[in-house]
């Protein structure tokens, strides 16, 4: 019996070490990202209704159609290129808001596997690339105001909290709850929390006397829990913060990402909020943080929005830590992660393009090359010379 | 603080490396079985093949046991010896993993425990002659130990550390040693640490086998021997690791730990030692891991030399064809090269696997993970450009003898590259290279 087991093949006598490999290979990678996104995109999908899962199918099918061309128009093998092009799209789906007509969606896509994925390889974030050229077609897409409706599923009778309908104009409004709109859509012609603290840092938000903050966080901005929770107007994966921040810990917990990337990135960019000025009343006040309206901590209040009131939490756990366009080095990785951090907020308070996470990813990957150089590890035993 | 310390360990000592899945929970608790002999064994008279040796036996001699089978020609060489009485059929060649054929001495036993009687007074020789006369040999570096205690003795060597970290999976050899054996241990130790004139002698062993460390200590108490652990973290168990870890210097890329005044013995060597200094015993058993997924009942064993690894594959019984069987560890190990390989003193384990963990390779992810895990620092899919490239420069070169070959990078990578591999070959190259323009000048 087992004379006959023994009997060993040629390959494996020479094979060279080493002999066991880790199970974990570039598929288990995808994935787990993969699934990490389809959960935020379910969170999408609850808050803004069949739409939003419009949206992202079609981006993914899109851009998997796209892999498949090209694969066979170049007779190479897909291998791990159609689960890859697959997550691509369904990233560059999560950025959109549910409003975005179909041909814009399908076009990002493939853009994003033409250009990104094709052209630069992955350094620059392949779903980032695709969001940043329709940017620059479809504007006006993206900003919401579309005619389409979009029938959330939180409209009346369809889900416990956050009933849509009942939204108000903005000068009432009080979260999604407490008040009332005329219907489903003008919730999501409400502007972005994030719009809204743009205005606010560009001294568009008018003061209530000696009250600067108080008037944007009180009239102007949803509660800070609808932002946690993600019932405001936003792209599809990046308002529900409380499910990426689930996810984050999952990848975390798989060993795809590092802790340290999503944590660095967050408090570089809440310390950049805290430190960088805003402009009231023609005069520029640093450091927000320790502002202080009737014995309430506004500061605080305004930095927390910050943080979750726009695309940070999408960026910091599904779309900075790309393993193929973040620095290898967990050094590195903190660099990039504090470079993201403060341009994000940067261009928040003092940019004209929106989306300015995105941006700020995109050019800190263009530097991932600059900072493994910088940061490339000495070798053992050469450390004195 | 020293109550967290004993409990999570002491630190890192070197950037990299990985905790690895250990799979020895089959074989750490069960004691050394010594493997029945029950077929002809196929002696190698000799240990290397640039190690000469003649045979003093010739076909139908009859021998006992630990008699010597061959002698011994310069000062380098061992002799052998034979494991077993019996009656010696020919001399033939056998296939040995690190050497390929060597010529054999083909023993039948005779089943009669009939040993050379035993001299208990080797004092009147040298320690030098003891270690040759009984065969020790060293598994890493690969040499007798007699040349090795020499050279250091030598280069000055001012420590002596003995390896027992064993941090590649499946291994526990050295693990059963350390709790079958300590007190020998300790003494070979302190022989060896005399013979070598060190002012230091260490003994390296997994921080994770407390009650081990702890009877260590207890037996190496008043001796000069310092007990160390040390996190099982691998490639903890190299010898440069081991420099960096426990005396902190860096050995130069390419160079050898003697340049830095230590001579690191793995844990196998002092074994042997301690069967020639303390028993006046001639090395003619292995012991061996005996483990893998496609084995029935993994386990130590102390096999005879010149065994055919089939017997012992037989012994302990597979379950499934075998796909891949390595001598040594899963990392570091040699592939069997012939099925019809004999156990030599050097081979440490014997691994056995019906799976199969190689795959296409598909395109690198910058994933970084390999450049995270090196031990040394190296950045492993740089180096793997130089493949087809006909020249190297300064800094690539001090990268390429830098890589200590623990397979780590391979291991880890997730597009399944065969980083360490290709590594190995390009070093390969520019060695032979660098050889032979240095003869060509000379």
């Amino acid at each position: 019996m087992t004379k006959q087991l023994w009997t060993v093949s040629e390959e494996s006598l020479t094979r060279v070490a080493p002999h066991r490999l880790s199970g974990r290979t570039n598929r288990d990678v995808i994935r787990a990202w993969f699934f990490a996104a389809c959960l935020v995109g379910a969170s999408g999908v609850v808050w803004f209704g069949p739409a939003a899962l419009k949206v992202l199918l079609l981006s993914i099918v899109s851009a998997v159609a796209v892999e498949i061309i090209i694969g066979l128009a170049t007779r190479r093998p897909a291998g791990d290129g159609l689960s890859k092009a697959a997550l691509i799209g369904l990233l560059f789906g999560l950025t959109l808001p549910a409003t975005v007509p179909g041909d814009v969606v399908a076009f990002g896509a493939i853009i994003s596997i033409l250009v990104g994925r094709m052209v630069f390889g992955g350094l620059l974030h392949p779903a980032l690339i695709g969001r940043v050229i329709v940017q620059f077609f479809f504007v006006s897409h993206l900003s919401l105001s579309g005619t389409l409706a979009v029938s959330p599923v939180l409209a009346r009778g369809h889900l416990l909290f956050g009933d849509i309908t009942r939204s108000g104009s903005v000068a009432t409004f009080l979260g999604w709850g407490d008040t009332i709109a005329p219907s489903g859509r003008s919730a999501h012609l409400l502007e972005r929390p994030v719009q809204s603290l743009r205005r606010f840092a560009q001294d568009g938000v008018a003061s209530d006397g000696d009250l600067n903050y108080t008037p944007l966080l009180r009239d102007v901005l949803p509660p800070w829990s609808d932002t946690l929770w993600g019932a405001v107007p936003g792209g599809i994966g990046e308002t529900s913060t409380l499910v990426l921040i689930v996810v984050g810990l999952y990848l975390i917990s798989r060993g795809y990402l590092r802790w340290q990337l999503p944590v660095v990135m967050l408090a570089s960019a809440a310390v950049a909020a805290s430190i960088l000025p805003v402009e009231l009343h023609d005069d520029y006040r640093w450091f927000p943080v320790l502002k202080t309206e009737q014995n309430h901590a506004v500061g605080l209040a305004y930095v927390l929005y910050h943080l979750t009131a726009g695309q940070l939490m999408l960026g910091a756990f599904l779309l900075a830590g790309d393993v193929t366009a973040s620095p290898m080095r967990i050094q590195g990785q903190l660099v990039f992660a504090v470079g993201i951090g403060v341009l994000t907020i940067f261009m928040r308070l003092y940019g004209v393009l929106s989306g300015e996470c995105y941006w700020s990813i995109l050019i800190m990957n263009a530097l991932v090359g600059t900072i493994d150089r910088w940061m490339r590890r000495p070798v053992l035993g050469l450390a004195d010379s | 603080m020293a109550l967290l310390a004993n409990l999570l360990g002491p630190r890192k000592a070197f950037d990299g490396g990985s905790f690895l899945p250990a799979h020895k929970s089959a074989t750490a608790a069960r004691p050394i079985e010594t493997l029945p002999v029950d077929g002809p064994l196929y002696v190698p008279l000799t240990a290397r093949r640039d190690l000469r040796t003649v045979p003093v036996v010739s076909g139908g001699d009859h021998v006992l046991r630990g008699q010597r089978l061959s002698r011994s020609i310069g000062e380098d060489s061992i002799p052998a010896h034979a494991p077993v009485s019996g009656r010696v059929v020919a001399l033939d060649r056998a296939w040995t993993p690190y050497d390929g054929y060597l010529p054999c001495a083909v023993l039948e036993p005779d089943g009669r425990e009939d040993a050379v009687p035993q001299r208990f007074g080797w004092e009147d020789e040298s320690f030098i002659v003891q270690l040759a006369d009984k065969g020790v040999v060293c598994p890493s570096p690969r040499a007798p130990l007699h040349v090795l205690v020499k050279e250091a003795v030598a280069a000055g060597v001012t420590e002596l550390i003995v390896n027992a970290m064993e941090t590649e999976p499946y291994l526990t050899t050295d693990h059963r040693i350390l709790i079958e054996e300590p007190g020998r241990v300790i003494d070979a130790t302190c022989e060896l640490a005399d013979a070598l004139g060190v002012s230091r002698a260490i003994l390296a062993l997994p921080f994770r086998h407390r009650r081990v460390v702890k009877r260590m200590r207890a037996e190496a108490a008043g001796r000069h021997v310092e007990v160390f652990p040390l996190p099982d973290v691998y490639p903890q168990c190299h010898p440069v690791l081991l420099v960096k870890s426990l005396l902190d210097r860096e050995v130069a890329p390419g160079g050898n730990v003697l340049d830095e005044g230590v001579i690191v013995l793995p844990l196998a060597a002092v074994r042997g030692a301690a069967e020639a200094l303390l028993d006046d015993r001639a090395v003619t058993h292995a012991v061996l891991t005996v483990a893998g997924d496609a084995v029935v009942r993994p386990g130590i064993f102390r096999v005879a030399v010149g065994t055919p690894m089939r017997d012992v594959a037989q012994y302990v019984g597979l379950t499934a064809p075998v796909t891949g069987v390595v001598c040594g560890g899963p990392l570091t190990g040699v592939a069997l090269g012939n099925e019809h390989a004999v156990v030599t003193a050097e081979v440490p384990a014997l691994l056995m696997f019906a799976t199969t963990h190689h795959a296409a390779p598909t395109s690198c992810s910058h994933c970084g993970w390999c450049v995270e895990d090196c031990p040394v620092g190296v950045d492993p899919t740089a180096l793997m450009n130089l493949e087809s490239e006909r020249h190297c420069h300064v800094m690539e070169r001090q990268q390429l003898d830098a890589c200590i070959a623990c397979g780590l990078c391979s291991h880890v990578c997730p597009a399944r590259l065969p980083l360490a591999e290709t590594i190995r070959r390009v070093r390969m190259r520019h060695v032979l290279k660098k050889d032979t323009a240095g003869a060509a000048e000379s």
